[in-house]
């Protein structure tokens, strides 16, 4: 395994930086380092060697973006976080003629697709609009096509299980050329869009923001800047939901919020 | 990046998979009187055991145990357990990251990123302990530790429920210091309650 070191990471993230724009100084120390270590090791050079390597317009610094940003997700990833949204979340919502979500950090739209389906279920979905935003364009082309290989539908499908979905999970995808496709009537309910939550501005009011296991990749100071874009963002008495391991604290903002349930990181806009 | 809040802050690194726990419980009974350091345990576990080890033996000694949240401040005298389904990272701020990214060995925590981010982190290690496991998980961690220039000690392998962890950790490294099952609670003692560092 090659190891790398913070000094050099620094060096790293400067070099970036200059070449494609992308800027990882808000992005946490621990984990880039690690990344960085492993995507060295995959490629078996030493970070001297990658330093030599990247240059403008060259495809070995997206290679690296791609590696460093971590895209994984699941669909119903967190089956009782889930159950938690369906039970103690939607029925605030049952009063609202129009709903607004945000799923921000939402990768290749496996949560998004995820919510769709829980507000179909529900009976929401009709009168509710799913914004799907993430910084990176590959994986939003990915979520915009809705294919998933029947590798990952099994993992999803167990998912959606433990999440007491109502159906199967297969009846909402159909299959072609041995791959999943998601079906129009989950996807024409979400707008998958490009934004930036370290640069990018509001957009919109929501009733209720998904921000599950991307802040966790941000410095402390960064992410104090993106609570306050997600709070800003929120209507009142609106719903903030983090991943599992994230927590409110550290945010500026806790005090504004009413905890609906703190391990699955459920939070209610108060004031 | 922030600057390391607590300057006295050290840690303790034990590391196990298959056949640790037990030996887990025995190191737990020790902890009657308080730390001057952070322990972290990180042992392989299943996604659904969910806070079983912090209420096991939460009552049953006068150290801390907690399984920590994303940026919790690395405290003395606590005993942290690494969630499972995430990679518990320590950094140079003296906080716990948890890494989301795949699995390594089948695992989740990984014992090798906590303890290569232990070696890295600037935070002194005063000591590492590889256990029980059937896998190589932790081997190139703890060397990486001993190469750091802290103490490092490995299960003997015969004395291993699962022999593969400490083999590998002692076929990648010749020089760690080794633990037999005789002495281990004399040898665990010892790091936990001497003064020398
Ligand atoms: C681990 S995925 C989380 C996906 C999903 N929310 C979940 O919990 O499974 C993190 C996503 O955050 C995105 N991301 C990272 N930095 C971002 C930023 N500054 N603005 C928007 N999205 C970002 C990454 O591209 C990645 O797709």
């Amino acid at each position: 395994m090659v190891l790398i070191e913070y000094s050099e990471l620094e060096t790293l993230i400067g070099r970036i930086h200059e070449i494609s724009g992308f800027d990882f100084s808000g992005y946490a120390r621990p984990s880039l380092l690690r990344r960085a270590s492993r995507y060295l090791t995959q490629h078996t050079m030493n970070v001297k060697d990658l330093l030599l390597h990247i240059e403008p317009g060259g495809g070995i610094v997206y290679d690296l973006i791609q590696e460093l940003t971590v895209n994984y997700s699941e669909m119903f990833r967190d089956p009782d976080f889930f159950m938690k949204v369906k039970t103690d979340v939607f029925s605030y919502l049952e009063s609202y003629p129009a709903l607004r979500f945000w799923v921000a950090g939402c990768a290749s739209g496996e949560e998004a697709f995820s919510m769709a389906i829980l507000l179909k279920e529900a009976g929401y979905l009709e009168r509710s609009i799913i914004y799907a935003t993430d910084l990176n364009n590959k994986v939003l082309t990915a979520a915009r096509e809705g294919v998933f290989t029947l590798g990952n539908t099994r993992t999803f499908s167990e998912n959606y299980l433990l999440a007491a979905g109502k159906n199967s999970l297969s009846d909402y995808y159909h299959v072609a050329y041995n791959m999943a496709v998601i079906s129009p009537e989950i996807r024409k309910k979400i707008v998958f869009s490009l934004h930036d939550l370290t640069g990018d501005g509001v957009f919109n009011e929501f009733q209720f923001i998904s921000c599950r296991n991307v802040m966790i990749y941000f410095t402390l100071e960064l992410r104090q800047n993106v609570f306050r874009l997600l709070y800003d963002s929120l209507s009142m008495l609106g719903f903030l939901c983090l991943g599992k391991r994230e927590t409110l604290r550290y945010s500026g903002i806790e005090q504004n919020f009413k905890i609906i349930d703190s391990t699955l990181n459920i939070y209610q806009k108060i004031q | 990046m922030n600057i390391k809040k607590d300057d006295s802050l050290s840690l303790v690194l034990i590391g196990g998979s298959s056949g640790s726990f037990v030996i887990f419980e025995e190191i737990l009974k020790l902890l009657v009187q308080p730390l001057s350091f952070a322990i972290v345990f990180v042992l392989h576990r299943g996604k659904s055991s969910t806070s079983v080890l912090p209420e096991l033996f939460r009552n049953r000694t006068n150290v801390f145990m907690s399984e920590p949240h994303h940026l919790d401040t690395i405290e003395t005298n606590t005993v942290y357990f690494a969630f499972p389904d995430y990679h518990l990272l320590i950094g140079p701020d003296g906080r716990f990251y948890y890494d989301l990214s795949e699995k390594v060995f089948f695992s989740r925590p990984c014992i090798d990123a906590t303890f290569i981010s232990a070696a890295f982190s600037g935070i002194p290690v005063k000591a590492a302990l590889l256990l029980s496991g059937s896998s190589a998980d932790g081997a190139f961690g703890v060397k990486v530790l001993a190469q750091k220039g802290f103490a490092t000690y490995v299960l003997n392998p015969k004395d291993a429920e699962s022999p593969r962890m400490p083999e590998a950790a002692l076929q990648q490294y010749d020089k760690h210091t080794i633990i037999y099952k005789s002495t281990l609670i004399k040898v665990v003692q010892d790091i936990l309650y001497s003064h020398a560092m």
